[in-house]
């Protein structure tokens, strides 16, 4: 393995937690039913949002599916070591930190209501991607000096 | 596969069939506050469909920019129009203006309505609209469309809107909505009782039901 052994283990441990929440939150949003508005902002008007879906499907399944294909490609990775499955969640880790992104800026400047559900959501993203950077720099480094030994 | 991938595997679905039950059946605000009832009776100021003469009063304090509201405002058409004359609907304006920016001038939109006599058609035209006036930069323009499907005066529609009058109006039902305990839209006070909002029809039916069997 191109890197330390326990960094996956923390990837893996992260999209759980990733793909936990997010479960939470997709379950919600399909048998929530009528959720009211309540006097303090929060959960309610960032999960009824429009931006709550996209062409009629929850952001959090689609957030749940995608926690659950990073959790599962580096576990198997953990067993198998196949290269191709390092290159997949470390870039596929891309999309989840650029959607986080949209969904912050969506919560502070367009429905200015924040969700806690949705932050932790954002900051396992955002932490996964950024293991996922440093093992892509460790790995490729460690390649270079393989190479030239 | 090995053991230690297929057992984590397994182990991380069965957390997210219990997480997913824990979501689907706790709600996510958890303010469980006493129940209070009605504080201030219905009197002829209100906006009340039905007879007056009716056994069951059913009052809803809401506010035409929650999403919630628009989804009960069906399911209560559908009710009062299944009891007729026995049970009267009040409509009461609770708009969140922390979090709803148009929920105000949309309870305005009502109230100036009411004036000229139209009060639910533009409370309906508003909750079936909502979508489209909820993010808008100038919800009025949408207000005045409606107003004007509604062959209102518009000069004074839109005057209305601006008064003090109207205002205070509103603001006369969030005091009585504070006072009676109202913490989110929609709230429901069934003969002066708050109750817990229904999930369906049929629970909303059972509950006046109740109600009825209780005056009589």
């Amino acid at each position: 393995m191109p890197v330390p052994r326990w960094w996956v283990y923390l990837f893996v441990v992260i999209s759980i937690l990733g793909f936990l929440d997010a479960t939470f939150l997709a379950v919600k949003h399909i048998s929530g039913g009528v959720i009211p508005c309540t006097i303090t902002a929060g959960c309610e008007k960032v999960t009824t949002s429009s931006y709550a879906t996209v062409a009629g499907i929850p952001v959090a399944l689609l957030g749940a599916l995608y926690y659950f294909s990073i959790f599962f490609l580096s576990l198997v990775y953990l067993s198998s070591g196949k290269p191709i499955l390092f290159k997949l969640f470390t870039h596929g880790s891309i999309i989840g930190v650029v959607a986080s992104f949209w969904f912050v800026y969506v919560q502070l400047f367009i429905l200015h209501a924040l969700c806690i559900y949705c932050l932790f959501s954002a900051a396992t993203s955002t932490a996964l991607f950024i293991l996922a950077l440093l093992m892509v720099r460790v790995s490729r480094a460690n390649q270079r000096s393989m190479d030239m030994s | 596969m090995n053991k230690f991938t297929s057992f984590t595997i397994v182990f991380v679905s069965l957390l997210a069939v219990g997480i997913g039950y824990l979501a689907a059946n706790s709600k996510l605000e958890t303010t469980q506050t006493a129940q209070k009832d009605l504080a201030a009776d219905v009197t002829d100021a209100d906006h009340t469909v039905g007879s007056s003469t009716a056994r069951v009063t059913l009052v809803e304090y809401g506010d035409f920019q929650c999403p919630a509201c628009a989804l009960y405002y069906p399911l209560v058409e559908q009710v009062r129009k299944g009891y007729g004359d026995n049970l009267r609907l009040v409509f009461r304006q609770f708009p969140l203006r922390t979090n709803h920016k148009n929920a105000q001038p949309a309870a305005e939109a009502s109230e100036a309505a009411a004036l000229q006599g139209k009060f639910w058609e533009m409370h309906g035209l508003l909750y079936e609209h909502q979508t489209d006036w909820s993010d808008a930069a100038d919800p009025k323009t949408f207000f005045t469309q409606y107003a004007a499907s509604l062959a209102l005066d518009l000069n004074k529609f839109s005057s209305d809107m601006a008064s003090d009058a109207v205002k205070a109006r509103i603001e006369r039902d969030v005091v009585s909505g504070n006072s009676s305990g109202v913490n989110g839209t929609p709230s429901f006070y069934l003969n002066g009782k708050k109750i817990q909002s229904p999930k369906s029809p049929g629970e909303f039916k059972n509950l006046i039901d109740q109600a009825f069997n209780a005056s009589s």
